[in-house]
């Protein structure tokens, strides 16, 4: 893989980056915090194909999950990773907590508590789900979640434990 | 009664709404303010207690839109430090310089042709050169560009832009605020400004271990007076040396971007830049007599055009001695011919300094059209290399490739 790296001045900063089979990627860090992923046409290096934006935290959030910070040796139950003020914890929804049966959606966890769902793993299927607002949070699932560490300890203490 | 903070109010008011539209429609608030300025003013009715011909407020508005341009280029100091420029390399020296040459070479020529005074062509040579740094950034940033090959030297093409009206600026107040016009005493004063200029250089460079020391201050409260002291103070006392304020708080920004201070006072001096250059752009339509803009209609318009194709030629120069492609050549002179604050000031100047009022409309106009015009370009540069690939056959249209299907 090959890395270039140049300053934008007055913009940011930028990384050129193009992989092993000529993939090329492009990542500009904006001095306001934003982060812009631009991927480009494998066989025109100035075509660019698709772009998108991600705010400091998400970025940080996404570098965690690309770096495999987020995976989760299946023996633990609450594993936490620390990036600054962020962090990610695994919590299993005890039975008669009051998000149970309630879809994320309802709940507007992300509004009421600042903290956002990254993965759900069913009890009953022991697969992972990307969840969505229609997600329904039932008895014994364990939530993947990021968001400060009091919002998270918040959210445990008012929905998801008894 | 005195109606004086109510008038500033109103016309902050409109600033920000012209701020807001601006934003809505993904353009650059420079010619939106300027024209906003331009419709009301001395010229504009009184509605009720809503007086929005500014009279009783004008010295105000105008006093806090020179605040702005001394934060302006206060700003453009920090950014530019003499050690960027000298690890930026070849290309963008090479390019800098053929983009310069060509626009003030152009301008000169113009300025000869339409018949000015050598006075006024120098000063219409040296707006028709510096491209606005702060509509270009954001066109890149707007459309996307930031990541495309040629953004670099796009950027770097703008700060050697920057460079050359830094040294614009001081060796023209030195001409034209000199007090004396025989040659020997305007070479004096050249000679005052590039001397005090040097001053600054040294002190940038020997001077930074001391500021360092000086400036370490906890509190950002005592900081900022300390630091918002020394701009007015060096800028105001710059001009009791015939040296233009503005140059003043640009070399004073130069200074402190060499100490290790830098980003503090940058991210300081970001809001007040913003807020009092808006009013800058503000004031500056208020002194613009819409009746005069129909003298300076012609000439700005054949400026502008000439700006356009220079800056077109310069791109690609620039480009292809860069080992850049024909499309990114292409988007180079058509992203960077965007022209706004800069060449104001560089007016201002001239405006201060008593050369022909012409000048005024004449720039309020040329910014207009290309900080309208310059975006559109930098839009369509996709379908304007498409265009001249038809006649130059730059590169063979691409066959579409098949996708097997199995």
């Amino acid at each position: 893989m090959n890395i270039r790296e140049s300053e934008l001045p007055g913009i940011g900063y930028k990384f050129e980056i193009i992989t092993k089979n000529q993939d090329k990627l492009v990542i500009v860090i904006h001095d306001d915090g934003r982060r812009e992923i631009y991927h480009f046409d494998t066989d025109d290096h100035e075509e660019v194909l698709s772009s998108v934006t991600f705010n400091d935290s998400e970025s940080r959030q996404i570098a965690g999950i690309l770096g495999g910070m987020t995976y989760k040796p299946k023996a633990l139950e609450t594993v936490d990773f620390a990036f600054d003020d962020i962090i990610i914890e695994w919590y299993q929804v005890e039975p008669n907590a009051p998000a149970v049966n309630k879809t994320i959606g309802e709940i507007d966890i992300r509004n009421n508590f600042g903290v956002n769902i990254i993965a759900i793993k069913k009890k009953n299927t022991q697969k992972s789900h990307n969840p969505g607002p229609d997600t329904v949070i039932e008895a014994g699932d364990t939530l993947v979640v990021s968001g400060g560490r009091q919002q998270i300890k918040e959210l445990i203490k008012k929905l998801l434990s008894t | 009664m005195d109606h004086l903070v109510f008038e500033v109010g109103t016309a902050l008011v409109l600033v920000a709404i012209g701020a807001i539209i601006a934003n809505k429609l993904k353009f650059s608030i420079i010619p939106f303010l300027i024209i906003l300025g331009m419709i009301v003013g001395p010229h504009a009715p009184t509605i009720g207690i809503f007086d929005f011909t500014f009279i009783e407020s004008n010295e105000i508005i105008q006093f806090l839109g020179r605040i702005g341009v001394l934060f302006l280029l206060f700003y453009l100091g920090l950014e530019f430090s003499v050690g960027k420029l000298a690890k930026s390399g070849k290309n963008i020296v090479v390019g800098g310089s053929v983009y310069v040459a060509i626009n003030f070479i152009l301008g000169l020529l113009y300025g000869f042709i339409s018949g000015m005074p050598w006075m006024e062509t120098l000063i219409i040579a040296g707006l028709l050169s510096v491209s606005s740094s702060a509509i270009v950034a954001k066109v890149l940033v707007d459309l996307k560009r930031t990541a495309n090959p040629e953004t670099e030297l796009i950027l770097g093409i703008i700060l050697f832009d920057d460079i050359f009206l830094a040294l614009f600026l001081t060796t023209m107040s030195g001409v034209l605020l000199a007090s004396s016009t025989s040659f020997l005493g305007i070479f004096t004063s050249v000679l005052i400004s590039v001397g005090y200029m040097f001053m600054f250089f040294v002190i940038a460079r020997k001077g930074a271990p001391l500021l360092n020391k000086w400036l370490n201050i906890k509190s950002d409260e005592i900081f900022i007076i300390v630091i918002f002291a020394i701009l007015f103070f060096v800028a105001g006392f710059s001009e009791t040396l015939h040296v233009a304020e503005a140059i003043g708080a640009l070399l004073l920004g130069l200074v402190f971007s060499e100490t290790e201070h830098r980003d503090r006072i940058e991210h300081l001096v970001v809001p007040f830049r913003d807020f009092f250059g808006a009013v800058f752009f503000f004031s500056f339509g208020l002194s613009i007599d819409p009746a005069t803009l129909a003298d300076a209609i012609w000439l700005a318009l054949g400026a502008a055009l000439l700006t356009i194709i220079g800056n077109f030629v310069a791109g690609m120069i620039a480009g292809r001695k860069a080992n850049l492609s024909h499309k990114a050549s292409t988007s180079i002179g058509l992203t960077i011919m965007a022209r706004g604050e800069f060449s104001i000031i560089v007016a201002n100047l001239g405006i201060t300094a008593g050369l022909s009022p012409i000048l005024t409309p004449f720039t309020a106009l040329y910014v207009l059209i290309l900080a309208i015009v310059g975006p559109l370009m930098a839009k369509e540069s996709k379908n304007i290399y498409m265009f001249l690939n038809k006649f130059f056959k730059w590169s063979k249209d691409k066959e579409k490739r098949k996708i097997e299907v199995p």
